[in-house]
């Protein structure tokens, strides 16, 4: 990496859920829901009321455990998959129910389902570029004034942040001469140099245009934006990770389905779904009847692109005989989307895919409660939400920059260490825009309004959804894809149902899964209710 | 098994407030689905169960936190905490990189403590929750900074790595400028609990050969073994969330092939030890719990201290399991963090939470 030698970890907006015992203003006084708060430091859930039946599950388990074979306890580890860890009680009965003892009336236990292969290198559409070779670390020498310049930089980057916050911009254009001097004596190649430039560049063009109401990007060309995902897609492990999450997710919940619909936020070049296309191929029973609705911007050019995706899809299917519609609905933005356009049955099971795509609906007017109102009224069986984990939709400039800086930093430092491409100034590229709208635009220009993960879960809890919860079988294959795709130093983690990618100990995307919760006017069942 | 078992339960659970039973079991119970009988670990269901939190650089009852690499070639991580600075009037503001590596103090001792994690050399990472609060409680505790070190670990990492590991955390504590405080220097104490307190005795005899200064070791339940059976293995075998089958499957997994456990590393006063006599050694604070089924050979490693003619200073906690420093609502734990308060450099008393 670069000079210096660190790989510093965000803000936590508002802190991982494990830790909320700290973070709680006022210490409640024993309602029937309180959780025991030392636990919680720890990291698991328990009320206060259950401890003692959560202690007797846990020595039943004991008792089951020392009745059953190394064999079989073995098993437990490997074959059986486990759930959200924090909920310790479900945890306790999940284990309890796979030694085949007597529980109590467990929350719906998950059965086997087949695998995903996640990137089906023979079948793949569109990236020509040969598999990645584990990439190998390029040592590099932090020196002492190495340090101090970046640290400087950074601390100059602030500073002129904090003058633009205040509206003191002739003292803020004052300090990005300083920036470029200094980024002139910073290794620009990598870390703080690369990622400093791009704050710079961003800083300095929303001083220039503040004048005006803000900074509007330059829009790009549809097949400017597709070159630019496809980089970033192969650089580095992020979008794979969650497409890879987000079908396996997909694919459990279509269980027993033979009419499915996944409704995709924002197809690009499609490269989620041949993998889901071939594992409904190969699923026991057959696959069922796939139609894919995929969103996406209008091609100014007579190019109908949707439709020219649609059709290779279509084509992927035919191979694999799987019996495949395809639907694209053109729109500028999400919200423009009616929920008629996407022409959803009755009888079919709907999926609800969206990559990084809620975010974009944080702007004025607030149009993510008229989408999620809509998702919910199509009762689907899963909603799979992917989103940045970090918090750029602060109101306050300031906090919103520095976040963005921990965020991108570690995103600089993770794409450094992936050797696949050599060259990654396009995948930067798309990076950098991102950034310079977090730090550039506001208003409705705005788009890139991150939130955190707790923060979404309320969201969605508010709409009306429940959690659908990410297991250990998906954690351990997407484990396994970082170590064949990417650089060492990626981390996966789980989060009370919820996987997290990140770089080090830094979570950096999150994916979770969600259903619509029925209406209490409707008729009364469990939420698992196939 | 099973009567004997019922026994074992109502022992342990009489001993240790309810939800630490529930804590110390649940590790017990996990950890059993993790070790194999072929020696490998199932390390992607190990990850899945630990439960960690990120770092945050806004303080949180005085302390903030950030994760900082100490060697890009191992992808070494450290969890570095610091007091937050209560001059500072925008305490929660967004705190910067440079802000993050100020100079501790050039006119006062602040003492950094370099922390190992327990989970005997094979279980949990600087990032687990349990360890990110015990911590963030020494740096309050202690009016510290402290590093906790990521340290490799096995079956994958065996013997020498996590030495190794803390002994580059060690030379890099000792030459970042930021952690220096009075007279110009870093006044480092090493600290670790379980494989972590085996980790300080190795790397404070290294910083004994190479001249680096620590002022002090604290061990917590430090994890020692021998090839014998001690009485205290016999009598607590099972008993107490630990047994022997466990501790050998651990030892066998750091241990190079083929070694046994009277290795130096498990064993460092036995058969194979060496004497620590003439020695210049830091001066010790060694816990023992009462209900550790390896007593013994923690209490052979004190006393093989004390024969050297070395400071050591021995707290045994009759009624301790393991883990009792993990919630704060024993007496053990406050015992034991007055102890370490006094311990750690000349502060005026105050209450610790």
């Amino acid at each position: 990496m670069g000079p210096y030698d660190s790989s510093i970890s965000a803000p936590a907006g508002s802190s991982s859920t494990s830790s909320s015992a700290c973070s709680s203003s006022t210490k409640p006084r024993q309602p029937p829901d309180q959780m025991d708060h030392l636990l919680a430091g720890a990291g698991y859930k328990v009320r206060s009321n259950d401890l003692h039946q959560v202690a007797e599950r846990l020595e039943h388990l004991e008792t089951a455990m020392v009745k059953s074979s190394p064999v079989e306890i073995s098993e437990l580890g490997h074959d059986a998959v486990h759930y959200n860890p924090t909920d310790l009680a479900s945890w306790v009965d999940s284990l309890l129910t796979e030694l085949n003892t007597n529980p109590p009336a467990a929350v719906g236990v998950p059965t086997d389902l087949p695998d995903l292969h996640p990137f089906p290198a023979d079948i793949n559409m569109y990236s020509n570029n040969p598999p990645p070779l584990h990439g190998e670390f390029s040592q590099q020498v932090v020196t002492p004034l190495e340090e101090d310049v970046s640290i400087r930089l950074v601390h100059v980057l602030m500073t002129c942040a904090e003058a633009v916050q205040r509206g003191d911009l002739s003292l803020a254009s004052l300090l990005i001469d300083d920036l470029q001097a200094l980024l002139g004596r910073v290794n620009s190649v990598c870390g703080i140099g690369k990622v400093g430039s791009f704050f710079v560049d961003a800083l300095s063009r929303r001083i220039v245009n503040s004048s005006q109401n803000g900074v509007v990007q330059d829009d790009l060309s549809a097949y400017e934006n597709e070159m630019l995902y496809h980089h970033y897609y192969e650089a580095c492990p992020y979008l794979k990770f969650a497409h890879f999450t987000a079908n396996q997710a997909i694919l459990e919940a279509f269980d027993g389905q033979d009419c499915v619909h996944v409704i995709d936020f924002n197809l690009m070049q499609g490269l989620q779904w041949p993998a889901l296309i071939q594992a409904l191929a190969l699923r026991p029973g057959g696959p069922p009847l796939l139609r894919l609705t995929g969103i996406g911007p209008p091609s100014p050019d007579g190019r109908d692109s949707l439709r020219e995706i649609g059709l290779k899809l279509a084509e992927l299917a035919r191979s694999v005989n799987v019996r495949f519609a395809f639907r694209g609905v053109a729109a500028s933005r999400l919200e423009d989307v009616k929920p008629w356009m996407l022409q959803v049955s009755p009888k079919e099971a709907v999926a609800v895919n969206s990559i990084m795509q809620l975010h974009k609906l944080l702007g004025p007017g607030q149009p993510i409660d008229v989408v999620l109102d809509w998702i919910h009224d199509l009762n689907p069986k899963i909603v799979m939400v992917v989103e940045q984990e970090s918090n750029h939709n602060q109101s306050v400039f300031l906090d919103r920059f520095t976040e963005a800086l921990y965020y991108y930093s570690t995103m600089f430092d993770s794409l450094d260490a992936c050797t696949a491409q050599p060259v990654k100034s396009l995948a930067e590229l798309y990076i950098q825009r991102e950034i310079c709208n977090v730090v550039c635009c506001e208003g409705s220009a705005r788009v890139e309004r991150h939130e955190l993960l707790a923060t979404w879960r309320d969201r969605l809890t508010n709409a009306g959804f429940a959690p659908l919860h990410l297991g250990s079988n998906a954690f351990k294959q997407a484990r396994m894809l970082l170590t064949l795709f990417s650089a060492e130093g990626y981390s996966v983690e789980e989060n009370e149902g919820c996987l997290t990618l990140g770089w080090h100990s830094r979570p950096l995307i999150a994916a979770s899964a969600w259903q619509a919760v029925p209406e209490p006017s409707a008729t009364m069942g469990q939420i698992n209710h196939p | 098994m099973a009567g004997s078992d019922q026994i074992n339960v109502c022992e342990s659970k009489r001993v240790v407030p309810l939800n630490q039973w529930i804590l110390m079991s649940n590790f017990k119970l996990a950890y059993n689905l993790l070790r194999r009988p072929d020696g490998t670990f199932n390390r992607h269901l190990a990850e899945f169960l630990d439960r960690k939190v990120p770092a945050n650089v806004n303080p949180v009852d005085g302390v903030f936190s950030f994760d900082i690499i100490i060697d890009r070639t191992i992808n070494l991580l450290s969890r570095v905490y610091r007091p937050a600075n209560d001059t500072e009037p925008d305490a929660t503001l967004s705190t910067t990189f440079s802000q993050l590596k100020k100079p501790v103090s050039t006119s006062e001792v602040v003492p950094v403590i370099i922390f190992f994690h327990g989970g005997s050399f094979a279980h949990s990472s600087a990032n687990s929750a349990i360890y990110d609060i015990l911590c963030r409680r020494l740096v309050t505790l202690c009016k510290a900074v402290v590093v906790s070190v990521n340290y490799r670990r096995a079956p994958e990492n065996p013997y020498p790595s996590a030495y190794d590991d803390g002994w580059t955390a060690l030379e890099w504590v000792n030459s970042r400028p930021w952690l220096q405080s009075k007279d110009s220097k870093a006044h480092i104490y090493l600290a670790g609990d379980s494989s972590g307190g085996n980790i300080v005795h190795q790397v404070a005899l290294r910083a004994v050969k190479s001249g680096i200064k620590v002022l002090g070791n604290i061990l917590l339940n430090p994890m020692f073994g021998g090839q014998t059976r001690t009485e205290s293995e016999k009598r607590l075998d099972t008993k107490y969330f630990v047994t022997i089958q466990d501790r050998d499957w651990y030892w066998k997994a750091f241990l190079p092939e083929g070694e046994d456990r009277d290795h130096p590393a498990c064993n460092p006063f036995g058969p194979r030890g060496i004497t620590l006599e003439g020695i210049k050694f830091p001066k010790s604070l060694v816990v023992v719990a009462g209900l550790d089924l390896i007593q013994d050979w923690q209490l052979a490693y004190a006393d093989g201290l004390k024969k050297a003619g070395q400071d050591v200073k021995l707290l045994y906690l009759d009624k301790a399991t393991i883990g009792f420093y993990l919630l704060p609502n024993n007496d053990h734990f406050h015992t034991v963090m007055n102890e370490i308060r006094s311990f750690v450099g000349p502060l005026p008393s105050t209450d610790c939470e």
